[in-house]
């Protein structure tokens, strides 16, 4: 960003607010058309019983709990690049902190939504929440599903919390920036804000505070995830290393759709001075990182199988690399294992056609990986005569396919409406206008 | 803090080094900063100003401390009430109450830090002071100094002299 002034950053950020072009709103259309199919298959399912999705003994957790935790895993990455990244000054997050951000929130709100998909009763969702009744029913604090209900609504009101707060000067440069109906609902959204340094001290102070507190929040998150799994006694599951396996795994999925979404919104927004070669790089050097952890987890799983001596994990992890679900495994060994490997050379993780084929394969195979291990684990538990096969039917898939809609829908409303790029952050990063040039 | 409208003076300054100087001018001349802005947060200012590091953090810690309590509370009172055993484990099973204590103080944490930055920031407020210019959210700096009409032309030279673009009167 050598030689860019405050002016250029207002300047170059707010231009992509301004307004869209037709296909855009097809686009968004398409999208949303999508998401309004999606929920009158949930409202279908609704109305007929759960009869509707294919999940059957011995698999009752289908692809609606696959969807969770590849969603919730998305949602990782954004906490790692604005939370972790900013307590270890790494520089090279300033530019997608914010729309990594805006893809936790959309990725926590998508996958919150599956429980109560997968629920048979959804009317009576409220009754995990705990709060006096007449009939004296509590939940049960010692259950991982309790856990994770107050994990994952803690995890999207801090991080939304997070990502609104750090965005409060940005929307008052936008309100300052434009006329109308616009200007007052950014000034309702801005709060106010002036950037006095009275504002300036209370808000770095907080932010620093919202990092740190955002930082165990997020490895704890993905943990008692694992735990929904790991507290049980199923073969493929039973495992004290679940929980920094599936934290590596969200993280992989998450730098993964970071590098997918924000390669296009690179190239049609033309922030490649923003956003730049060497960001996607940094980026792709933490893929092989996380790529060998969880090459690594796989490998440390099938020992313990085996070096446990239990028959019946070690029957299930050989199922699992020859049985029916084989190909899925291989996907899943492949893209998240082996292909990131393929970032250890420059030359590809310096090419844009390279990280967005690689990115893509990651997020396939981090999608396989939770089918793997949910419906891979539960149809072959330990008793043959219960052994069994699942596959989703066209309401499942139907509303899978609208989850990825909806958070596309909503990462499109996002750049076309909310700066996508830090305009403070980016401003901190340039040296500031000096009438001494010599000075910093 | 920032009220709606006050009188005063506003210089607006194009560069930080400008701004810095003004401010310590300023401070010498004993002619009192009402505030000062800029488009990023400079701890150069509020090491000029004197300023001690927000106390918001006192409020995190509160509510941190709250939140664990109340985590933990809550699972107590809820399985007291329920008395219902599970997996053999005591009623009162200590350790499993840590993850919901866990996740209370972070989220009390945060909405605590949350109400301290609104409070302390005086946020939200719909109307802007009648000192404000949009240009402070883009690339220039300001300070305002709220003085009385014998102050003023102390106060504008001393902004002046120091490289404001521009010095306004606020009434």
């Amino acid at each position: 960003m050598e030689g860019f002034t405050y002016r250029d950053v207002n300047q170059e950020i707010l231009r992509t607010l301004s307004p869209a072009r037709k296909p855009y709103y097809l686009l968004v259309a398409l999208l949303f058309l999508t998401v309004v199919y999606a929920a009158s298959c949930w409202a279908y399912q609704i109305l007929t019983g759960m009869g509707v999705a294919g999940v059957m003994h011995p698999v009752n957790w289908g692809i609606y709990l696959v969807n969770f935790v590849f969603w919730v895993g998305i949602a990782h990455s954004g906490t790692l690049i604005s939370a972790i990244l900013y307590l270890l000054r790494a520089r090279w997050r300033t530019s997608i902190a914010r729309s990594a951000e805006a893809m936790t929130v959309f990725a926590v709100m998508i996958a919150g939504l599956f429980p109560f998909i997968h629920l048979g009763r959804v009317w009576i969702f409220y009754w995990i929440i705990p709060y006096p009744n007449q009939r004296n029913l509590w939940p049960n604090f010692q259950s991982p599903l309790v856990f994770d209900m107050i994990a994952i609504s803690t995890y999207l009101t801090v991080s939304f919390l997070f990502w609104y707060t750090g965005m409060i000067p940005d929307l008052a440069a936008v309100r300052d920036r434009t006329t109308g109906l616009r200007q007052k609902v950014y000034r309702i959204l801005s709060l106010g804000w002036i950037g006095s340094h009275h504002q300036w001290r209370h808000y770095t102070g907080a932010y620093l505070l919202f990092a740190a507190l955002a930082t165990p929040l997020v490895i704890s998150v993905h943990s008692v995830v694992s735990w929904d799994f790991a507290l049980s006694i199923v073969p493929g599951w039973h495992s004290t290393i679940f929980a920094p396996y599936f934290v590596a795994g969200a993280i992989h999925s998450g730098l993964a759709m970071v590098l997918t979404l924000l390669i296009p919104l690179r190239r049609i927004f033309r922030f490649e001075k923003f956003i730049t070669m060497e960001t996607l790089e940094s980026i792709a050097k933490t893929i092989i990182f996380t790529g060998l952890i969880v090459g690594y987890a796989y490998g440390v799983e099938f020992f313990i199988a085996w070096y446990s001596g239990n028959m019946a994990e070690r029957d299930t992890f050989i199922w699992r690399a020859i049985g029916h679900y084989a190909y899925a495994f291989w996907i899943m060994v492949v893209c998240n294992s082996i292909v990131p490997l393929a970032f250890f050379f420059k030359r590809l993780r310096t090419r844009i056609s390279s990280l967005l084929v690689v990115s893509i394969f990651v997020n396939i195979g981090m999608w396989y990986e939770r089918f793997v291990i949910i419906v891979g684990s539960m149809a072959h538990e330990y008793n043959p005569y219960s052994w069994g096969y699942y596959s989703p039917t066209w309401i499942e898939l139907s509303i899978m396919a609208g989850s990825f809609c909806l958070f596309l829908f909503l990462f499109f409303l996002f750049v076309k409406f909310l700066p996508s790029v830090s305009i403070t952050e980016i401003k901190e990063s340039l040296r500031p206008p000096m009438r001494e040039k010599s000075k910093a | 803090m920032s009220g709606a409208s006050k009188p005063g003076i506003l210089g607006i300054f194009p560069y930080l080094d400008d701004l810095l100087r003004a401010l310590k001018h300023l401070k010498s001349s004993g002619i009192p900063v009402h505030t000062v802005f800029s488009p990023t947060p400079r701890h150069e200012i509020q090491e000029i100003l004197g300023l001690k590091p927000s106390p918001v953090r006192f409020f995190t810690l509160v509510g941190g401390t709250l939140g664990v309590a109340a985590g933990i509370s809550l699972a107590s009172y809820a399985h007291l009430q329920w008395e219902f055993v599970t997996g053999g484990k005591p009623v009162l099973a200590w350790i499993p109450f840590v993850i919901v204590g866990f996740e209370f103080t972070i989220l009390f944490g945060v909405l605590f830090t949350l109400g301290a930055l609104l409070f302390k920031s005086r946020l939200p407020k719909l109307r802007l002071p009648n000192y404000y210019d949009p240009r402070f959210s883009g690339d220039r700096f300001g300070v305002f100094v709220s003085c009385s009409d014998s102050e003023r032309e102390r106060t504008r030279k001393v902004l002046k002299e120091n490289g404001a673009e521009e010095v306004h009167d606020v009434v």
